[in-house]
């Protein structure tokens, strides 16, 4: 049954993604104007060559026949040039992601801790001022845009304390290697992280103590109780362990939210990961950069969803038998 | 189990028991009024409301007049100060609440309607209906709306209402989630029998008997919608793809980031007011969710209290 279950999975994610390459391809050719016209628009070009340059792109071919060509191609990994510089667009976002991971999954680890203690603590005891005040910080650092806590922090902690340097990942020439170039890079890594491990944190924290508190409504834990198991035991090895699972579900759906707000404080700091290559793609009308990025992250959401999802079947009984 | 054969009587079918379909949605807002800081951000948010309907009126000047107050700091004449161009801060500030409000409430609406729509006609078909919106509702969730929002904006020019559709009509799969639930537990509710029973056609039982009672659980998530529509909007904004004959706060907040160190208030202040917006909806959605299940603050069964 579990193979099924992977299976009917696998297919589920492969056709989502097929999705969102369709999608790609239908909204470029819906969207005014076509590449050529994004390319030369403006320019003094005359419309014989504009003829002669959609004849070669293959663009005056039937919708399929162009429509399988750009299968293939992403198929083989190849999304494209940018029109700014002419690079690969895969290889313009595969320089910028490791920088964008450099800074989310520090961010994710150090918010799943944080969070997920908080929300033990405010489940453990429902209804108290400790519970109220943890709710209360927990949706102060749920409501803060990413973007404008960035600004805050740059405001109070670079431009008037000086603690820290407002932009970029190193700082400008300096050539230093070894210990000092890390050291340099996590200075400049405090502000960003802080940002974002404060706003992913509060999704775990309120995400735990609901979940803690469904669980602890199930008469299992009362059989464990009577059961003669200790309360540590109830807690820690029942109900905390079930609950969990949600919280991964849950998060595992908030992922494409968790990068947009990666890709937004990434922007404030410039910070030179994803987020830096896609503003400037908007900015200048690169549009290739900008698809590329909107297919890699689909994908990337999907497939990490898909993960989530294995790793339960693998975990839970009650998929594995479902 | 659809009882179309029976004859339809002309007399209409007897009202829930004891009286009102609305009798759920009331003693969610009773729930919802004994609770203080709810309540409370429901009136700041609909004095916030009041301030971007009023802008006009309250804050006379012109939001796009350049005077040459260029990146004047917090002073009478501009008590939020003034931007790069000499703009007041605050009188954009109100007009790009204004711009919040309307794509807050637009999304919800879709979303909600959206959602109702497939929710309850999925609960209550059951079969290949149920299936196909379903399996929508789950691909939707996966898939990450705001990045089609941002790519459709980008290729079409993000004007406010190309930019509230793909947030509503990406953001309903929760809301037809809650509302198929819903309708499974009340399918075969009492009061839906007797209405069946009395000859009442599925609209009528859906629209009538039904929507009326799964109502709440469902108007609990529209102040989280509005939250979401509202923070899209300002990221769109932000990253460069907004529309740009409207002020939005996102926009305000990505034109001052140059200045973060010059002239703080110029990029805070906008922050502020979509930090204030989304935090007073979410208290709001918070009380919602704790009128319509109470529980959530009650100890464990088997639990001593100590």
């Amino acid at each position: 049954m579990t193979y099924r279950y992977v299976a009917g999975r696998l297919v589920q994610s492969l056709v989502l993604i097929g999705l969102v390459v369709s999608t790609a391809f239908a909204l470029i050719h819906v969207a005014p104007g076509d590449p050529v016209t994004y390319l030369y628009g403006g320019q003094a070009v005359s419309g014989e060559v504009l003829a002669q340059l959609r004849h070669a792109w293959g663009l005056d071919r039937p919708l399929w026949v162009q429509y399988t060509a750009y299968m293939g191609n992403i198929l083989r990994g190849n999304l494209g040039y940018s029109q700014i510089n002419f690079q690969p667009v895969a290889a313009i976002l595969g320089e910028s992601l490791p920088n964008t991971l450099l800074l989310m999954i520090p961010s994710v680890l150090l918010a799943a801790v944080f969070g997920i203690a908080l929300g033990i603590a405010a489940a453990r005891r429902p209804g108290t001022g400790a519970d109220y005040a943890i709710g209360a910080v927990s949706l102060v650092s749920y409501a803060t845009p990413p973007f404008w806590l960035s600004v805050i922090f740059i405001v109070v902690f670079a431009s008037r304390l000086h603690w820290f340097p407002t932009q970029g990942m190193a700082t400008l020439g300096d050539a230093g290697g070894g210990l000092a170039r890390v050291a340099d890079i996590m200075w400049h890594m405090v502000l960003p992280l802080g940002v974002l491990a404060w706003w992913y944190s509060a999704s775990f924290t309120r995400l735990t103590r609901a979940s803690v508190l469904e669980e602890s409504r199930k008469y299992y834990l009362l059989t464990a109780r009577m059961k003669g198991l200790s309360e540590f035991q109830v807690f820690y090895r029942h109900a905390l362990r079930n609950a969990m699972r949600s919280v991964v579900t849950v998060l595992g759906v908030q992922l494409g939210t968790m990068f947009a707000g990666a890709v937004m404080t990434e922007i404030v700091f410039a910070w030179p990961g994803t987020g830096r290559v896609i503003y400037t793609a908007i900015l200048q009308h690169d549009y290739p950069v900008v698809l590329g990025f909107f297919l890699i992250v689909g994908a990337a959401v999907i497939l990490a969803n898909l993960a989530v999802d294995l790793a339960y079947a693998v975990i839970d009984p009650r998929i594995r038998f479902a | 189990m659809r009882s179309a054969a029976i004859a339809p009587g002309r007399e209409a079918p007897p009202a829930a028991a004891d009286g009102g379909r609305f009798r759920r949605l009331r003693s969610v807002w009773r729930a919802l009024s004994r609770q203080r800081v709810p309540l409370v951000a429901l009136v700041l948010l609909l004095m916030l409301g009041a301030v971007g309907a009023l802008a006009p009126a309250i804050l006379p000047g012109d939001p796009n007049a350049m005077t040459g107050d260029t990146l004047r700091p917090i002073s009478a004449a501009h008590p939020f100060g003034a931007d790069y161009l000499g703009r007041d801060v605050l009188t954009r500030i109100a007009y790009g609440i204004k711009t919040s409000f309307i794509v807050g409430l637009a999304v919800a609406a879709i979303a909600m309607s959206v959602g109702l729509a497939c929710g309850l006609a999925a609960g209550y078909y059951g079969e290949w209906v149920e299936h196909l919106l379903m399996r929508t509702a789950d691909a939707l969730l996966i898939l990450p709306g705001f990045f089609l929002a941002l790519i459709v904006a980008f290729l079409f020019g993000g004007r406010v209402i190309t930019v509230v559709m793909l947030l509503g009509l990406t953001g309903w799969p929760q809301i037809a989630r809650i509302a198929r639930a819903e309708v499974l537990s009340l399918k075969t509710a009492e009061f839906v029998e007797s209405a069946r029973a009395a000859g009442a056609s599925n609209g009528r039982i859906v629209l009538k008997e039904i929507l009326p009672n799964a109502l709440p659980p469902v108007l609990a998530l529209m102040s989280l919608l509005m939250s979401y529509g509202i923070l899209s909007e300002a990221s769109l904004s932000f990253l460069g793809v907004g529309d740009p004959n409207v002020i939005s706060l996102g926009g305000m907040l990505s034109n001052g980031l140059q200045y973060a160190t010059t002239a703080w208030w110029v990029p805070t202040f906008p922050g502020a007011a979509i930090f204030l917006l989304v935090l007073l909806l979410n208290i709001i959605g918070d009380g919602l969710s704790m009128a319509l299940n109470p529980a959530l603050t009650r100890a464990s069964p088997g639990r001593s209290n100590r």
